[in-house]
């Protein structure tokens, strides 16, 4: 009896938090089909009012907007692709090859997290500019071909993986390539989609380095051109439409990828 | 030539000798084909950046001209420059404004979640965790509407409804500090749930069942059991949450530009003015190091703990 009245309770509290966490969502998507300067009124009026998609056509028609989509596809989905390959190669490598200084290796690298990832901005600015990459794609793609983080989840997980299972395949005749492809990388593919949804997310959504390494409008990928609206603009409807373009895609991934960024995130952290 | 042939291949020897290699490739060609490129370019995007960036505080550098070497004057003005004093106390004071609410609203969701059905779980931590995955950028452009100082700020139109008076908010030096934590609570708290999700599951059953055949009610099952057990989570969730608030730039740059009169000015943020606006390279790199000191101490503490955990 008192098991189900707290349990009434807590589902009515969280149904209460749960409103109040997505009432923002609620604003901007609700907010990016009116054509409004300034939000005046109820938010609850406005959605009598007529819904339309005049915002999403003004921006469409007069920014790059659909530039800035491209150029973010481009920096997440390489980067991406190539993490996950590499913290599976890299995690092979790390987990069953025995050579001299592996370990060694591999804690030089992990080390590094320590240091924020701010410190090597101005440097790295300096080095680009030199080499004229400054506005291409290099600077966003070259410097995130790996994450530690995804190496090291990989590595973790093939040290779980039992021996007699590479053993066997090296009497049969196989190599590395043919143990990797052929008997890890099946066996490893939820934690190799986790380090996938990790690295879309945050190379979608890094603001502070293409800041620095785009300066023309057509290099902007999605989050510095959404910023360059918000900074400029003060038109709520147009603010709120430019928000869901860059919202839209984390949220799917989100929909349906959800247990992997649970099972990451316990296990690694987000920043 | 006597000596140089001593050093030609033994014709006798060679076979086995390839052997040996096509031995060692096929064992090994894996690590030189793909450690050995990422290795360099971990040699050229890392280590030598760190090195250099800490060579820079010791120039006098904007990207036009030549690198000036001014010994330790840029660490000096560091220790006159009032901003960036400021600039860290607010670093410092946002991180206190953040962190509490966070853990405490982090844990409480998780604790809540935790007694459901599972699917039932499933679909709130699902809510709370949409903002984590959202960018900064985004959830900013809302916040901007929300927390808008004059009267058509969303909470403000609110206020004057019920009659209450119509707050600065991010145009307060008082208050807009304030509102970046919020925004910050609201988007990271997600995954300061996750974390003691993981760590409620990690008890075991029967300490509870032990508990309750004692006749201890919920409130004192909580607070003398599930609390202290979840103590290595509440320490890591301190120092990841510490952590990413030191690095905050998004939002200062985004929602307030540092202002008004300063109050949001981070140290990332000032870095990047100094760095990019000012373009004062040298004193940047000082800057960054500032924080990079800040966040080694509080891995080296993180580390230090975990190790006696684990002991």
């Amino acid at each position: 009896m008192e098991n189900k009245k707290t349990s009434v309770i807590s589902i009515v509290l969280l149904t209460v938090l749960a409103i109040l966490f997505l009432t923002p969502f609620g604003i901007m998507i609700i907010g990016s089909m009116i054509k409004m300067k300034i939000p005046v009124g109820n938010p609850f009026t406005w959605i009598q009012k007529d819904l339309s998609l005049f915002n999403f056509n003004f921006i469409i028609k007069n920014s790059e907007y659909l530039t800035w989509i491209k150029n973010s596809l481009v920096i997440t989905i390489i980067p991406t692709a190539l993490q996950m390959f590499f913290a599976l190669v890299l995690g092979y490598i790390f987990s069953k090859k025995q050579f001299k200084g592996r370990d060694f290796i591999f804690w030089i690298m992990m080390a590094v997290i320590m240091v924020p990832s701010q410190i090597l901005i101005i440097p790295r600015y300096i080095m680009f500019n030199k080499i004229g990459w400054i506005n291409s794609y290099i600077p966003l793609i070259l410097p995130r071909i790996w994450d530690i983080m995804g190496v090291f989840f990989v590595k973790q997980f093939m040290l779980q993986l039992p021996k007699e299972l590479e053993e066997a395949a090296y009497i049969d005749g196989a190599n590395d390539f043919h143990i990797l492809f052929g008997i890890m990388m099946p066996l490893s593919k939820s934690v190799i989609a986790t380090v996938g949804t990790f690295a879309f997310i945050s190379c979608w959504n890094d603001l502070l380095t293409p800041l620095i390494f785009t300066t023309s409008k057509e290099m902007y990928p999605i989050t510095v051109g959404l910023a360059s609206l918000l900074t400029k603009e003060g038109n709520f409807g147009i603010e709120m439409a430019g928000a869901v373009f860059s919202f839209v895609p984390t949220f799917f991934m989100f929909l349906f990828f959800q247990k992997y960024f649970t099972r990451g995130i316990a296990f690694t952290g987000i920043k | 030539m006597k000596v140089n042939s001593g050093c030609k291949p033994d014709k006798g020897k060679k076979p086995p000798m390839t052997g040996k290699v096509k031995k060692h490739l096929s064992k090994y060609g894996i690590v030189y084909l793909f450690l050995v490129p990422v290795m360099v370019q971990f040699i050229i995007f890392y280590l030598i950046p760190i090195v250099f960036s800490f060579v820079l505080t010791f120039t006098d550098w904007s990207i036009v001209g030549t690198p000036k070497f001014n010994g330790l004057s840029n660490w000096k003005r560091l220790f006159n420059d009032t901003i960036a004093w400021k600039s860290i106390k607010n670093t410092v004071m946002f991180s206190v404004y953040y962190i509490v609410p966070t853990m405490a609203l982090g844990l409480f969701l998780a604790v809540m979640i935790f007694s459901q059905k599972k699917k039932v779980g499933t679909f709130f931590k699902g809510i709370f965790f949409l903002p984590v995955v959202t960018s900064f950028v985004v959830i900013s452009g809302i916040w901007k509407w929300i927390f808008m100082g004059s009267e058509q700020g969303i909470i403000n139109q609110i206020f004057t409804f019920l009659g209450l008076n119509t707050q600065l908010f991010l145009a307060s030096s008082k208050q807009a500090l304030l509102v970046l934590a919020s925004l910050s609570v609201f988007k990271v708290v997600g995954s300061t749930m996750i974390y003691y999700f993981a760590g409620l599951n990690g008890i075991s059953e029967e300490v509870y069942e032990a508990a309750k055949i004692d006749g201890a009610g919920k409130w004192r099952i909580f607070s003398r059991i599930t609390f202290p057990l979840l103590t290595p989570i509440h320490f890591y969730v301190a120092i990841v949450t510490t952590i990413g608030s030191f690095q905050i730039f998004d939002s200062a740059f985004l929602l307030t530009n540092g202002g008004p009169n300063f109050s949001t000015n981070t140290i990332v943020f000032y870095m990047y003015k100094q760095g990019f606006s000012s373009l004062r390279f040298g004193y940047a790199s000082v800057l960054a190091y500032v924080l990079f000191v800040i966040i080694l101490l509080l891995s080296l503490i993180q580390k230090k703990v975990i190790k006696e955990e684990l002991d």
